[in-house]
């Protein structure tokens, strides 16, 4: 292995005025040196759009290899041969099972953990503990970050989010603990940041063993504080120091690794500082896909979600020339002028999807592609927005997870077979084998031929 | 609020229509008691007992020896009027609940083994509300929100749904709150992003506004600052000592910030320890919002040794510490001590120094001042009169103005108003000037009624406003230009909030109005009485033009289906007041080719012509349920929590002092600080 092409860290602060259109190319030999630890390790990436999808447009004809693609992934052609559709799978805990309407809500918060999630504004919010956080819980620690969060919208401000239930179940996908949601980044420059510069300029000219010491007698300091507090406190309130403490714990982690990895960390992609917040919404979803591949890149982190919009969202599509909100439309009501306008948005964002699985499988890694390592779920708790249907899921999976999923198909799965087997499945293949997850009753076996 | 409470509204009938929480019989002066539901008459006992209680009460602390009192003159006063309350109640119990209970619930709730061991049919004599409060709220919000009785199962009529909410609500108005205390417990509270950066601003004395680079914290019961909604993501950790650092290495190199921070100067190398750990108490006993306590003294004395021995400088060692201080949970949690074992009945008052923090961040969004401190080092904040005060010179302080960014915000939804997209197309006349020119209109009128106490009803009916050029012209008032900003009287038809732009557009579609959405948010936010949720699979209005005339008669002729009409009904008729706003609050005479029609007849047969009379209307005859819904509101605000069955007394304690001070805005504020949740903490509740 050669190190040709290495940048420094402080070239990378500095990198504004260093444009590379194509990142990836130069930073090829930098993201083998970080993998090849793990000779190509497996990465998965959770992906949640709102409001269902026009599923007649989304749901291919035929079965097996050879499909045809249907209107909505269309743009996909270009990843045809990498993405496994997957019909007929539901999310029988996203129903209101007695809990009345929010199903915008739930089939957020039931996305990647299979739960039930608690009806609740405020008091006690419990859902479960997602399929991307039970894979960071077994190989987080492999990675400078366990996992990352990303999405393009910051939740709703005011007001209520969706019919009695707490705005934190429509605005979060991944959820650490049962009553612990996981905030997502939505700012391109702030991702970037966080991935790849060092905050602390006060004391960047010293010694880096100097400074990790230090750093690691201030988190033994706030941790100890958050521990004699956490003595005296009730309940609830230990809950909210036991937050405090893994985010101690994580962070004291990473500085352990940095001082073993010094060589690792003075090496980086180059890539030009992202933006903040863009106003076209497209790009805005694009720098967020950018961040996702230059984290699974440079092995910072193997698990991403991304939220495209949160739940229930009434974003206008003007950029597409639909005017109405996104939630409004989707009471189509069988209107075909919904209908048309819908399935506009659904292919908008299958086209951002197409972006990033496309960026993906430019980068080479090991024989194959980083595409091939990895397992992008894309879908919505959601089928129809209108009837508010959890079953028949619109749901794909993009990348052949290391050569473990058969790719270039369509599959059709029993109805009512639950989205928890192939969340299951999932997480064989991210080496966090469990008995079950969710609601699961079965592996999802169909996922090879 | 109170979970899902959707009473009030279902009332059909003018006796509906009027009654409601103690202000109306007040406000006349008159003692009627047989007109007037049972609640107002156990609300004039208790004021008379209350009454008492204060003038006895005032700077004592602890108040529990009263208390007896108290009850003994309550229960006295109940006795003797108990003879015509007690008929009437049961009356309204008996007529129509106990049959909803028999046909409705039993069946299923009742005999040896009731479905989710809930047994109604123990409550056929009576409901026994003093000691199953708890159930009838639950049963409540199941029927408001028609989950029960099951979609599967003989329904009941929109009309029995209500009489029977009616009832349950008549029910709960008895519960007598004198048999026992419950101030609540709220959980550990994060400081959320508005209150990180005025705390900052606070304490550093500049405002950098690090918060605004933090992840969303999100909404619960309304509102963001919800302590059991505010979880701690390790990214946010990341974000704090990043935050920290970066805050103070700006302070320390500007030298009148950084006098600021460390005052102390040492004279000599032998006091530089002692003068270094002064500066380190003085800033972390600001930062914590109370005293040191030894321990917090010897661990950042130790920080501060480590530092030392590392070699850094004496400037480079207090950042350090005080980057410590800034990521500390006792900085970023506001922490409550949980009552003792040995409390009385799991209650404690919160000291002074809790109280201080309660107010600040209540009022100001921000730590406390020195005045507070002060007051708190003293031992006298906890006292009623002087926390009142306190209460009403912050009202006034400029930093106040975070209840308009944050309560107002919230409540009224203005932080929406960045993200309205009506259609460029069908109106072009909206611009990012105008969208800026309609937020600052109604911070402004909501910081009149705070600066001039003016009465809460003028959020309804107030009949002036404050608008610049670019929205003069918008609203059709002329001989006001540039972009000042000049209190204006309003034409009629506008009349209160409701009718600023702001709330208008909010309330719109991008293409349209919506009456439906005008009424429903007016139904949630205004009276609190929010309409029972659509059932699935609703078929939408269209837009084409199959069925003719206005959106009102489109959608009269629409509504065919007897299930959506009776709550739309309710929602559309106020909606449609409001038909001479177009979707972004511009007044229009016609809609397309048609005349609006903004009249209409409210349930109970009030009828109106327009948005002022409405207004007008819902000033007179809804004026207690606005006053209670922005009294819970309010209280969810300032107590980071959502209110519970047992907040019922807090707010009837509240309403009553609103009413006996002419609906001031600081008349709601010291009611709220003065209430029993916002000074006390129990242990119950923890589960």
């Amino acid at each position: 292995m050669t190190y040709q092409q290495t940048f420094s860290r402080r070239t990378v602060l500095k990198g504004l005025g260093v444009t590379f259109a194509l990142p990836w190319l130069e930073s090829l030999r930098t993201a083998q040196v970080f993998a090849s630890q793990a000779a190509s390790p497996r990465r998965m990436v959770c992906i949640f759009v709102p409001n269902g999808v026009h599923m007649p447009d989304w749901t291919p004809a035929t079965d097996g290899f050879g499909f045809k693609l249907p209107y909505i992934l269309e743009p996909l052609a270009p990843v045809q041969d990498d993405l496994l559709v997957v019909s007929g799978l539901a999310h029988d805990k996203g129903r209101a099972n007695g809990d009345g309407p929010g199903d915008h809500a739930r089939s957020a918060s039931v996305f990647l953990t299979g739960a039930q999630p608690r009806k609740t504004s405020g008091a006690d919010i419990r859902s479960g503990v997602s399929v991307d956080q039970k894979a960071a819980q077994a190989i987080g620690h492999l990675t400078r970050f366990p996992s990352l969060q990303l999405g393009c919208e910051g939740g709703r401000s005011a007001g209520n989010c969706d019919s009695g239930y707490s705005c934190a179940y429509s605005s979060n996908i991944s959820w650490a603990s049962e009553s612990q949601p996981l905030a997502k980044e939505i700012n391109p420059r702030l991702v970037f940041e966080r991935l790849f510069t060092n905050r602390s300029s006060s004391d960047a000219e010293r010694n880096r063993a100097e400074r990790h010491a230090l750093q690691k007698s201030l988190l033994d300091y706030i941790a100890a504080d958050a521990r004699r507090l956490q003595a005296q406190l009730g309940k609830n309130d230990q809950r909210k120091l036991d937050e405090y403490l893994t985010g101690v714990r994580e962070i004291e982690r990473r500085i352990e690794r940095a001082e073993r990895e010094a060589l690792a960390e003075s090496t980086l992609v180059a890539y030009k500082s992202p933006t903040d917040i863009p106003s076209d919404y497209g790009e805005h979803i694009r720098l967020m896909c950018d961040m996702t591949v230059l984290a699974l890149q440079t092995d910072s982190t193997r698990i991403v979600s991304l939220m495209f919009a949160d739940a229930g969202s009434n974003r206008s599509y003007r950029l597409i020339d639909v005017p109405e909100g996104h939630h409004d439309l989707s009471h189509h009501g069988g209107d075909p002028q919904k209908h048309a306008k819908i399935r506009q948005i659904n292919r908008f964002h299958v086209t951002q999807l197409s972006y990033l699985l496309q960026k993906l499988k430019s980068i080479p890694e090991g024989e194959g592609t980083l595409l091939d390592q990895c397992m992008v779920l894309y879908g919505s708790g959601l089928s129809d927005g209108n009837r508010h249907n959890h079953d028949d899921l619109p749901v794909l999976v993009a990348g052949r997870g290391g050569g473990t999923i058969d790719t270039g198909r369509h599959i059709r799965v029993a109805p009512e077979t639950p989205m928890c087997n192939l969340l299951l499945s999932l997480l064989d293949r991210m080496g966090a084998s469990v008995d079950y997850f969710g609601d699961s009753t079965d592996r999802l076996w169909t996922l090879q031929v | 609020m109170f979970g899902k409470k959707a009473e009030g509204w279902q009332k059909s009938g003018a006796a509906g229509w009027t009654q409601g929480g103690p202000s109306a019989d007040r406000k006349q002066g008159q003692m009627s008691f047989k007109q007037l539901p049972v609640s107002m008459e156990t609300d004039k006992l208790w004021l008379i007992a209350s009454n008492y209680w204060e003038s006895i009460d005032f700077g004592k602390r602890d108040v529990g020896h009263v208390r007896p009192f108290v009850r003994v003159l309550y229960l006295v006063a109940v006795l003797l009027f108990a003879g015509s309350v007690r008929a009437e109640a049961e009356g309204d119990y008996a007529q129509a609940l106990v049959p909803f209970l028999k046909t409705y619930c039993i069946g299923c709730h009742g005999g040896n083994a009731p479905e989710a061991k809930l047994a109604l049919d123990k409550y056929l004599e009576s409901s026994r509300i003093q000691t199953d409060i708890h159930i009838w709220e639950k049963v409540l919000r199941m029927v408001a929100a028609r989950q029960m009785p099951p979609a599967d199962e003989t329904q009941p009529t929109e009309t029995e749904f209500a009489a029977a909410q009616r009832a349950i609500v008549a029910e709960l108005e008895r519960f007598d709150c004198s048999s026992e205390r419950h101030p609540g417990r709220v959980t550990l509270r994060r400081l959320n992003r508005a209150e990180y950066n005025n705390t900052i601003r606070d304490l550093i004395g500049v405002n950098f506004r690090p918060a605004d680079d933090f992840p969303a914290d999100d909404v619960g019961e309304g509102f963001d600052n919800i302590g059991d909604v505010l979880t701690l993501p390790p990214v946010l950790l990341e974000k704090y000592l990043a935050a920290a650092e970066s805050v103070l290495n700006e302070a320390f190199a500007r030298p009148e910030l950084r006098r600021r921070l460390v005052p102390h100067v040492a004279q000599s190398d032998s006091d530089r320890r002692e003068v270094s750990e002064r500066n380190i108490v003085q800033f972390a006993t600001r930062a914590f919002r109370r005293p040191l306590t030894e321990a917090d003294k010897s661990q950042l004395f130790e920080l501060r040794r480590v530092a030392r021995t590392a070699g850094l400088s004496d400037d480079e060692i207090l950042k350090f510490v005080f980057t410590g201080v800034l990521t500390s949970p006792h900085f970023l949690f506001r922490v409550e001590q949980d009552p003792a074992p040995d409390d009385e009945d799991g209650i404690r008052p919160l000291n002074d120094f809790e109280l201080a923090s309660r107010l600040s961040y209540f009022l100001w969004s921000s730590m406390p001042d020195d005045a507070l401190f002060e007051l708190a080092r003293q031992g006298q904040l906890h006292q009623p009169d002087v926390l009142a005060s306190q209460a009403r010179r912050m009202l006034l302080d400029p930093k106040a103005r975070a209840l308009v960014d944050n309560f107002a915000g919230q409540w009224l939804q203005l932080r929406d108003v960045a993200k309205i997209t009506p259609d460029p197309e069908r109106f072009p006349s909206f611009d990012e000037e105008l969208r800026a020119a309609m937020l600052r209109e109604t911070e402004l009128f909501f910081e009149t009624v705070i600066r001039e106490d003016r009465s809460v009803l003028d959020f309804l009916t107030a009949d002036f406003t404050y608008v610049n050029g670019r929205l003069a012209q918008h609203y059709g008032i002329r001989g006001v230009e540039g972009e000042e900003f000049r209190r204006v009287a309003l034409p009629e038809g506008r009349r209160g909030v409701l009718t600023q732009a702001s709330i208008l557009t909010l309330t719109s579609n991008p293409t349209r109005t919506s009456p439906v959405k005008r009424g429903k948010w007016i139904l949630e936010n205004m009276l609190g009485e929010p309409p029972p949720p659509p059932p699935a699979n609703v078929p939408e209005l269209k837009d084409e033009e199959e069925l003719l005339g206005t959106l009102r008669e489109r959608m009269e002729q629409h509504r065919t289906n007897p299930a959506c009409a009776v709550c739309h009904q309710q929602m559309d008729t106020v909606g449609f007041g409001l038909e001479h706003f177009d979707a972004i609050g511009a007044w229009r005479d016609k809609d397309g080719r048609f005349a609006i029609d903004a009249s209409g007849i409210l349930p109970g047969g009030v009828e109106f012509r327009d948005a002022s009379e409405l207004m007008q209307i819902l000033a007179e005859q809804k004026k207690d349920a606005f006053c209670r819904c922005l009294t819970e509101k309010l209280l969810t605000y300032a107590l980071g929590r959502g209110l519970v069955s047992y907040d019922r007394c807090a707010v009837r304690e509240i309403l009553r002092r609103l009413v006996a001070d002419n609906y001031r805005m600081s008349a709601l504020v010291t009611g709220i600080v003065l209430s029993e949740p916002f000074r006390f903490r129990e242990s119950k509740g923890e589960p």
